[in-house]
């Protein structure tokens, strides 16, 4: 357990260079509707893209967004402001299965869905052509599932955030089988264990842990935690405030550093890119969340092959066009 | 450190006595609280707060007090559904209790204060509740030799409006609720709920949902919601978002504590339900519909004895053999 903590924190902690001294940002694509999910596809390096608001998946090649898998269904999240979500975290076994996380079903009929994806420059498939599709529905002691927001993978298990039972919050499991999923089920309840609502983010560590962004409760500033769980028994491992207030992603970078991104749902124009750098205080482990740049409404963090930071935003539209955007980070975090 | 801080300001840690620093003990059940760094407690503090709580001089007429509204014989409430304050004017919402208020960044229904500091001297500059000007208040209690005196003791200075806030706010947070029968049950002890209470707890913290707001120690998330209350009103206390102007604050207000609630009648912010069996029933069908509704409100279908065994376990399982029943101090001539 003692090894094991401090291992966690010295994977936090080593901030050599400082990450944030130059960065350079630029748009890969926009008019995006309300992104919420990247991912590269291995061997092509491809990016794809959940645009959720237009219930398809794209993929960018050359700063240009072809649909790959059109047709998601799609509802609303909030009361006000209102956002159009359908496809949300998106994660790839190997080069030609993408695992989509759903979002525009009701809770306990929304699905996490695997594809084999086309080829670049093939024709697109409907969303209701998937390989297989896997539901957590409703019994007599749980509340059904929905909103499939983040997907990480590690060894032969994939977890996914969910956010239906707000009385547990539940991440997720799968278990990767001959090139898909089976066994879906509810694996960690997250606010059992940290007695705070949502998780949303998810990465794997380098050394092995299922990282987890509780974001909180969106009108309350500050609240967002980062905990990391042994990712084959659930236990919890450590739990830290982050000072950040709607953690929606979570990355390591090529060299090891953890970078978040904070929604901000209390306002907005605070949100951003930030790294979360070990530090303690008050004799004790705690997290300085360094901000690295201010961005509108971001969702989702993926690092590309080369080390490039991909990040979507749902951003701010002119008039009817859509604001969201797929933004692109040099290699250097 | 705290010797380093001295030296430099060695005249005010005389007078202030660093031996004197209090340490809040806290009741199975409850965690450590947050405190603000630039009002650490310390018994005199807490004492010269107690004192202005309970002091009626701190209004125009002499008649009202904090204590008034938020009575401990009351559970820290009034037991009416508005207050009611200086020349027996009425407010138009219901006192929340004091009790357990340290652990809220947010202070009233809408969160409009921050920190227990920032809401202090509110009331006393309510024209309807102690309607004095702060101005006014510190000429009167500079006036009262003994004030003068403890403010010079604890702040080394004459009284000031910020050492009132400060004073109370370090009495307020003493005002703790827990070690009830619920957390003795938790810690262990299975006598410590009836075989009702234990099925009304299963329910709270399960398919009745209420722990998705009324969660962690205080069961409350701290945070804003429309539970729909007074939404069937033609012109509707808007709650949050008079504060925040999001439309998806509408109709918000701040989730309370539910312990010792069996001492708070009536309830919500409106004090539109009279007992604990009457809210129940108002959840038990969904809350009164209307845009802004929370997700996590929904029919719940209990039956009669479901909604029996909850409301026991609110009423026994919540209630402390160790209720902060604080008398009123000798007040300073
Ligand atoms: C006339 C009655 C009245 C008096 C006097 C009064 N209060 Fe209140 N108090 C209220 C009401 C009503 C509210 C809720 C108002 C709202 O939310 O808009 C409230 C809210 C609060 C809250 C917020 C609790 C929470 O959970 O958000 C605190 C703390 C508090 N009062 C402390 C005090 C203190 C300290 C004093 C004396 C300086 C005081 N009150 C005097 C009626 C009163
Ligand atoms: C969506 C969040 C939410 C859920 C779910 C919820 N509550 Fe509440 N509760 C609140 C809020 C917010 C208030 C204050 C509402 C108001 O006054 O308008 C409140 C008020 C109350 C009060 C009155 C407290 C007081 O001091 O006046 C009680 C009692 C209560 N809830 C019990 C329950 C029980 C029992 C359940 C489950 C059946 C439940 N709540 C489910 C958010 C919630």
């Amino acid at each position: 357990m003692r090894t094991s903590i401090l291992s966690i924190i010295a994977l936090l902690t080593f901030a050599l260079a400082p990450a944030w001294a130059d960065h350079h940002v630029s748009t890969v694509v926009d008019g995006l509707d309300n992104p919420a999910g990247v991912a590269i596809q291995p061997e092509t390096g491809h990016l794809f893209v959940s645009d959720s608001g237009a219930s398809r998946v794209i993929r960018v090649v050359d700063g240009k967004a072809q649909d790959v898998i059109t047709g998601f269904p799609v509802d609303v999240y909030g009361k006000g402001p209102m956002y159009n979500i359908g496809p949300l975290g998106l994660l790839f076994l190997d080069k030609n299965t993408l695992v989509v996380g759903g979002g525009g079903l009701k809770d306990g009929e929304e699905l996490l869905r695997v594809y084999k994806v086309p080829a670049a420059g093939e024709p697109a498939i409907g969303a209701d052509k998937m390989a297989a599709s896997f539901n957590l529905a409703e019994n007599d002691d749980v509340k059904g599932e929905g909103n499939f927001y983040a997907l990480a993978a590690i060894g032969n298990n994939v977890f996914v955030t969910c956010n239906g039972d707000d009385t547990k919050g539940w991440v997720a499991r799968a278990t990767i089988k001959d090139g898909t999923l089976t066994n879906y089920e509810r694996f960690l309840a997250t606010k059992e264990a940290t007695e705070v609502d949502a998780p949303v983010a998810a990465a794997i560590s380098p050394r092995g842990e299922l990282v987890i962004g509780q974001m909180g409760e969106i009108t309350v500033p500050g609240d967002g935690l980062l905990t990391f769980y042994n990712a084959h028994n659930g236990k919890m491992l450590l739990n830290l405030a982050t000072g950040l207030s709607d953690i929606t992603a979570l990355a390591y970078s090529p060299k090891g550093q953890l970078y978040a991104t904070d929604f901000m749902w209390t306002d907005t124009k605070e949100g951003g890119l930030f790294q979360l750098i070990s530090k303690e205080e008050d004799g004790k482990q705690s997290i300085e969340a360094k901000r690295i740049e201010t961005l509108d409404k971001p969702t989702a963090i993926a690092f590309g092959l080369d080390g490039s930071l991909y990040i979507t935003v749902i951003g701010t539209g002119e008039g009817d066009a859509k604001g969201g955007k797929l933004l692109k980070i040099e290699p250097g975090l | 450190m705290r010797y380093i801080t001295c030296l430099l300001f060695a005249i005010s840690c005389a007078t202030a006595g660093a031996a004197d620093e209090y340490e809040l003990q806290y009741p199975l059940g409850l965690k450590p609280m947050r405190l603000p760094k630039d009002n650490e407690l310390t018994e005199a503090k807490i004492e010269l707060g107690k004192q202005l709580y309970f002091d009626p001089r701190l209004s125009r007429d002499d008649t009202i007090s904090c204590a008034s509204c938020h009575d401990p014989k009351k559970g820290w409430s009034n037991g009416d559904h508005f207050a009611t304050g200086v020349r027996g004017q009425r407010g138009g919402r219901s006192a929340p209790t004091v009790i357990n208020s340290g652990y809220s960044y947010f202070q009233f229904w809408d969160g409009r204060a921050i920190m227990l500091e920032g809401q202090a001297l509110g009331p006393i500059q309510n024209p309807i509740e102690m309607d004095l000007t702060l101005e006014e208040c510190v000429e009167k209690l500079n006036a009262i030799g003994g004030y003068r005196k403890q403010f010079q003791q604890v702040f080394g200075t004459d009284v000031t409006s910020a050492g009132i806030a400060k004073a109370i706010a370090s009495f307020e947070r003493t005002v703790l609720s827990g070690n009830a029968p619920h957390d003795k049950f938790k810690a262990g002890d299975e006598s410590a709920l009836s075989e009702a209470a234990q099925r009304g707890s299963k329910l709270f913290f399960g398919k009745a949902n209420c722990s998705a707001c009324h969660a962690g120690p205080n069961f409350s998330d701290a945070a804003f919601h429309n539970v729909g209350v007074g939404m069937d009103k033609d012109e509707p206390d808007v709650g949050r978002h008079s504060e925040t102007k999001l439309l998806g604050d509408r109709g918000a207000f701040k989730t309370p504590t539910l312990r010792e609630i069996a001492r708070t009648a009536p309830y919500m912010h409106d004090g539109s339900l009279k007992t604990l069996k009457d809210v129940v029933e108002y959840y038990s069908k969904g809350g009164h519909s209307n845009p802004q509704l929370d997700e996590e409100l929904f029919p719940l279908k209990l039956t009669a004895e479901q909604k029996a065994d909850l409301v026991t376990f609110l009423k026994e399982g919540l209630s402390s053999a160790d209720y902060p029943d604080i008398e009123p101090p000798a007040l300073p001539k």
